[in-house]
């Protein structure tokens, strides 16, 4: 990778590149968002689709949970994958578990594992904070370019690979499940084993991307790619396309705005993503004042 | 001998929080024949469909006396279309026809597929069209397109009727009777008007079975 690295950086000192990219970080986290455009832009529009909006949220506050019981049982602060995995893996399936046998609503059922969640996290995070400085736990929850390490960035690549490839397999499952269950079971579908995959590789995508995006911001990553492109598409290809495109953009975006401002890459990242749906949600109300008379 | 019929419900109970929704049901549906049943709201008539689609528990025995593939076609009562929502009914009716994942377009012989499909529930040209753009009758015949293939050996229709004005109705019906020929359709319905024009069969329930018999005799 340090040759990767000295050649990017050879390109920006001859000019070819922004001069940015003379610095590894800048390098990783264009490479970062690379992959996480795929991945959470390709997931987003699924997450909006089964309403899973509120969910995300609740598994980014797990993760800082997660963190947490990691560092807690020694895990290194930088990479504390076991902790963050395990507890996100446990909520989400938790989550569905309970979901599928209740008859509350979902939104209630994942309000009380929201504040389950953040009860331990916050009494734990006392505990962790006696070995470590609060400012490493922020970089966890805002996201943080400095810390992402090669290491992060080929297990971000494994991830986005398995996940991706397991999303095509059941891309047309999920989404039939999505509009109707009782349909989708007629035609073959198994509802729960379908629900218990996506939330896998949700819980998965989600804790892979927390260094860049951060624990407290990852949610909107897997929701306004998707409501972005929703304001501007009519068709599932559209969707799917914008989606990925929202996410790229608002991801090198939010990258520049945080190294030319040194503010969280999360943040701008979000910031970024949330400009973008402003704008989209303009054309969309341009285009349908035009559109409804035209049709 | 004569041929069993292709369903056979036997004591069919379903029980919810402790209040029984149907009691001891029984009933038969002949292989070719549109078999109506009917009753009041609240009757039990779509948790029976919902029995006999395997979709919530029941006591008593269901039992299908498959000659072909064995499957069922479905067009439920209601399916809620977010009406922002960015699918075609070309990209609906692929979901289950492709293994492609629809996100990276339709494959050639899934849009020929289609094409035919609209056809035969006489909507051509409509497979370009956003969901949420479609009246509900338009929907409902979509719908019916996506459980007439394949063919199934049983179709389930749950209320077919409900809120389509005079002409929706008229379309829909005219594939319902067009699918007769060739395969054996279970409707749930509580427009008499409907039924006449459409069933052989028709049993009524209201938890229990109160009657059955052919059309004439019970409507």
């Amino acid at each position: 990778m340090s040759a990767l690295y000295a050649w990017i950086a050879e390109l920006a000192q001859r000019g070819l590149l922004p001069a940015q990219f003379q610095y590894p970080f800048i390098t990783r986290g264009v490479l970062a968002v690379l992959i996480l455009a795929p991945l959470l832009g390709g997931l987003s529009h699924i997450v909006v689709a089964r309403r899973l909006a509120f969910f995300s949220t609740a598994l980014g506050q797990a993760a800082l949970t997660g963190l947490t019981i990691g560092l807690v049982l020694g895990e290194p602060i930088g990479s504390a994958y076991g902790g963050i995995f395990g507890f996100c893996m446990l909520s989400a399936l938790g989550m569905i578990y309970v979901k599928r046998r209740s008859r509350l609503p979902p939104d209630t059922l994942i309000g009380v594992f929201m504040a389950l969640t953040l009860g331990l996290g916050i009494c734990l995070l006392v505990a962790a904070t006696r070995r470590f400085n609060i400012h490493q736990i922020e970089a966890v929850m805002f996201g943080s370019l400095l810390t992402v390490t090669d290491l992060d960035l080929l297990l971000l690549l494994v991830v986005a690979i398995i996940v991706l490839g397991a999303l095509a397999w059941s891309y047309n499952r999920l989404l039939q499940d999505s509009l109707s269950p009782s349909l989708a079971r007629v035609a073959g579908v198994d509802n729960a084993k379908i629900e218990y995959l996506f939330v896998i590789l949700l819980t998965a995508a989600i804790v892979v991307s927390l260094k860049i995006i951060g624990a407290l911001l990852v949610e909107a990553l897997v929701v306004v790619p998707a409501a972005t492109a929703r304001n501007i598409s009519r068709t599932t290809r559209g969707y799917f396309a914008f989606s990925v495109l929202a996410a790229l953009v608002a991801g090198l975006g939010g990258i520049s705005i945080s190294s030319a401002w040194s503010v969280p890459t999360g943040g701008a990242v979000v910031l970024a993503l949330a400009a973008l749906f402003f704008v989209t949600f303009a054309l969309g109300a341009l285009r349908s004042s035009g559109g409804e008379s035209a049709r | 001998m004569t041929e069993p019929p292709l369903l056979e419900a036997s004591d069919v109970t379903i029980r919810h929080d402790g209040h029984t929704i149907l009691e001891r049901i029984s009933l038969e549906v002949q292989k070719g024949s549109i078999h109506a049943i009917m009753g009041p709201n609240g009757a039990g008539k779509s948790s029976l469909l919902a029995a006999l689609l395997g979709q919530i528990a029941f006591s008593g025995t269901i039992r299908c006396h498959w000659r072909g593939n064995g499957r069922i076609g479905y067009v439920p009562q209601s399916f809620p279309v977010d009406p922002t929502l960015p699918l075609t009914v070309a990209e609906l009716l692929a979901l289950p026809r492709q293994k492609r994942p629809v996100c990276l377009g339709l494959a050639k012989h899934t849009k020929k597929k289609i094409a035919e499909l609209l056809d035969q529930v006489a909507l051509p040209g409509l497979a370009n069209r956003r969901l949420g753009a479609l009246s509900g009758g338009e929907i409902r015949r979509v719908l019916l397109a996506n459980a007439l293939d394949p063919l199934p050996e049983l179709l389930l229709l749950d209320e077919p009727g409900t809120g389509l004005d005079t002409d929706s109705m008229t379309r829909l019906e005219a594939v319902i009777l067009a699918a007769k020929s060739c395969t054996t359709v279970l409707m749930v319905s509580h427009d008499a008007e409907q039924v006449r024009r459409l069933a052989d069969r028709v049993t009524v329930i209201d938890r229990v079975v109160q009657r059955t018999g052919s059309a004439a005799e019970i409507l």
